[in-house]
């Protein structure tokens, strides 16, 4: 046995022995000893030399454990780790404020546990849900009560907060910007009927700025790609053309586009070249009218206000995206003039290189 | 020397020869090389020795890990008076034999007696099958 692992010992049982007020918790032991050194000192003073020292206990002060935080981030990971002891048991994970948020006030605090609670709640319809699939769509009476618990969670999902004045999308956005909520999102989205999911999708591409800004803290958005990328392939052109220009019109009193900060985030630009992505695919079988229509000049009009901010930003602040489709080039080269395409094959081309690669 | 609490007095007889008492009846003597604040051991070149009247056996171990609460007692074992017993070693074989005897004729001595008091009209119940309550 190592001194070390000695040492260890018997500070386990001297950590034990520390108390605050002795005389209360080691009552007996402290008057024995108390009497025990009395005598002594008694004897000493009538010059009897012969006694000795009496073994006594002396508890080395150690310091307890330092408080701890109850809620532990490691460097690079996406969620984080809870370290619970007897006299703190577990904390909501979520429910634990990030160091970089301001001080919030009363009413923004019991908004956020709120929606974690409505959160929770709609995780256990959606493990419902899933279980149901599991089981098999056996008889037409399951694939119903299926369909209509599908149907309850996505009316959750959409409902009101505590203050019904807010926005329709208010609620969802919410859940969104909580790390469960868009786990949450990601697993429903392959259940929901198509209208349900595009409306979904809709909604996150007109708030997308927001959604972007909300999530630096989790970095979860990537969760999402796939599910709605795979909702993207059901989209038809106009419900395509809705999302797109969300992003690149000029909201009232604000200078910047929305596709700026969203060229910026990794999970925008992915959503954003998916979206070109099929609406390359639709447009020539869209086009079969001879007559060029108001949606294929919208649809012009917003490829080239794209391959624009792209070329204009800094390669640098340019995200990468999580897929890169064949596409998007050829696009682009039939909507801009060569300078445009050079600019933005150098800035596309070598992120797609990093891809293949 | 610091008086120290607990198990942690054990530290003072790490490395040294010990007798250990288990709760099942065993007998073990080998050297205490480790302990933590529950009294486990650890027991390196262990013997577990059976006790069968005057005579005794040695059965070769290795290393024993022991819990601690199935210790009964343990004790440090003076070299220079370890072979000064009026106890007989014999082999395994024969200690063996020895307690399957004494095994036995305990049975038997339980067995006259349970009778005896069946005999007698009175029954004392195992205490295994005691289960009214």
């Amino acid at each position: 046995m190592t001194q070390k692992e000695k040492d260890w010992v018997v500070k386990v049982q001297m950590v034990q022995l520390q108390s605050e007020n002795p005389r209360l918790d080691d009552y007996y032991y402290q008057e024995y000893y108390q009497k025990l050194e009395k005598k002594q000192a008694d004897e000493e003073l009538l010059g009897r030399r012969s006694r000795f020292e009496s073994l006594k206990l002396v508890t080395p002060y150690i310091q307890k454990a330092e408080v701890y935080e109850s809620v532990v981030r490691i460097e690079g990971s996406l969620g984080q780790v809870a370290v619970s002891t007897c006299f703190t048991p577990r904390r909501a994970i979520d429910a634990v404020p990030h160091g970089t948020q301001d001080q919030e006030t009363a009413a923004a605090s019991s908004q956020r546990l709120w929606v974690l609670y409505r959160i929770e709640k709609m995780f256990l319809q959606l493990l419902e849900i899933e279980d149901g699939q599991q089981d098999g769509p056996a008889q037409p009476h399951d694939s119903e009560q299926q369909s209509s618990r599908v149907e309850k969670l996505f009316q959750a999902l959409k409902a009101q907060g505590q203050n019904n004045l807010e926005a329709a999308d208010d609620g969802f956005l919410q859940a969104l910007s909580v790390g469960k909520g868009k786990a949450l999102v990601a697993r429903l989205l392959p259940f929901l009927p198509r209208e349900q999911a595009v409306s979904l999708l809709l909604a996150i591409t007109r708030h997308l700025p927001f959604l972007v800004k909300r999530d630096v803290a989790d970095q979860a958005l990537q969760m999402l790609f796939q599910p709605l990328s795979k909702c993207i392939r059901h989209l038809t052109f106009r419900e395509l053309l809705q999302g797109l220009q969300g992003l690149v019109r000029l909201p009232p009193g604000c200078s910047e586009r929305p596709i700026t900060v969203v060229l910026q985030n990794q999970f925008g630009i992915s959503l954003l070249y998916a979206l070109l992505s099929h609406g390359e695919q639709l447009v020539p079988l869209h086009s079969s009218v001879k007559e060029p229509s108001s949606d294929h000049s919208t649809w012009t009009d917003v490829v080239v206000l794209t391959a624009w901010e792209i070329a204009q930003m800094p390669t640098a602040s340019l995200a990468e995206p999580l897929a890169f489709p064949g596409n998007l080039l050829p696009l682009f080269c039939h909507h801009v003039d060569k300078r445009l395409v050079q600019k933005l094959e150098a800035r596309m081309g070598c992120v797609a290189m990093d891809i293949r690669s | 020397m610091n008086y120290m609490p607990g198990t942690a007095s054990l530290i003072e007889d790490i490395d040294k020869k010990h007798l250990v008492l288990l709760r099942d009846g065993r007998t073990l003597i080998g050297f205490l090389r480790s302990i933590d604040q529950f009294a486990n051991l650890v027991l390196h070149q262990t013997v577990e020795r059976i006790h069968v009247g005057k005579k005794y056996g040695d059965i070769p171990r290795g290393i024993f890990v022991v819990r601690g609460e199935n210790v009964v007692l343990l004790g440090e074992i003076d070299l220079e008076k370890e072979s000064d017993t009026p106890l007989q070693q014999v082999s395994i074989e024969e200690i063996l034999e020895e307690q399957r005897a004494e095994q036995q004729a305990k049975l038997e001595a339980e067995k006259l007696k349970v009778q005896a008091l069946k005999d007698r009209g009175l029954s004392i119940p195992r205490a295994d099958t005691l289960d009214e309550y």
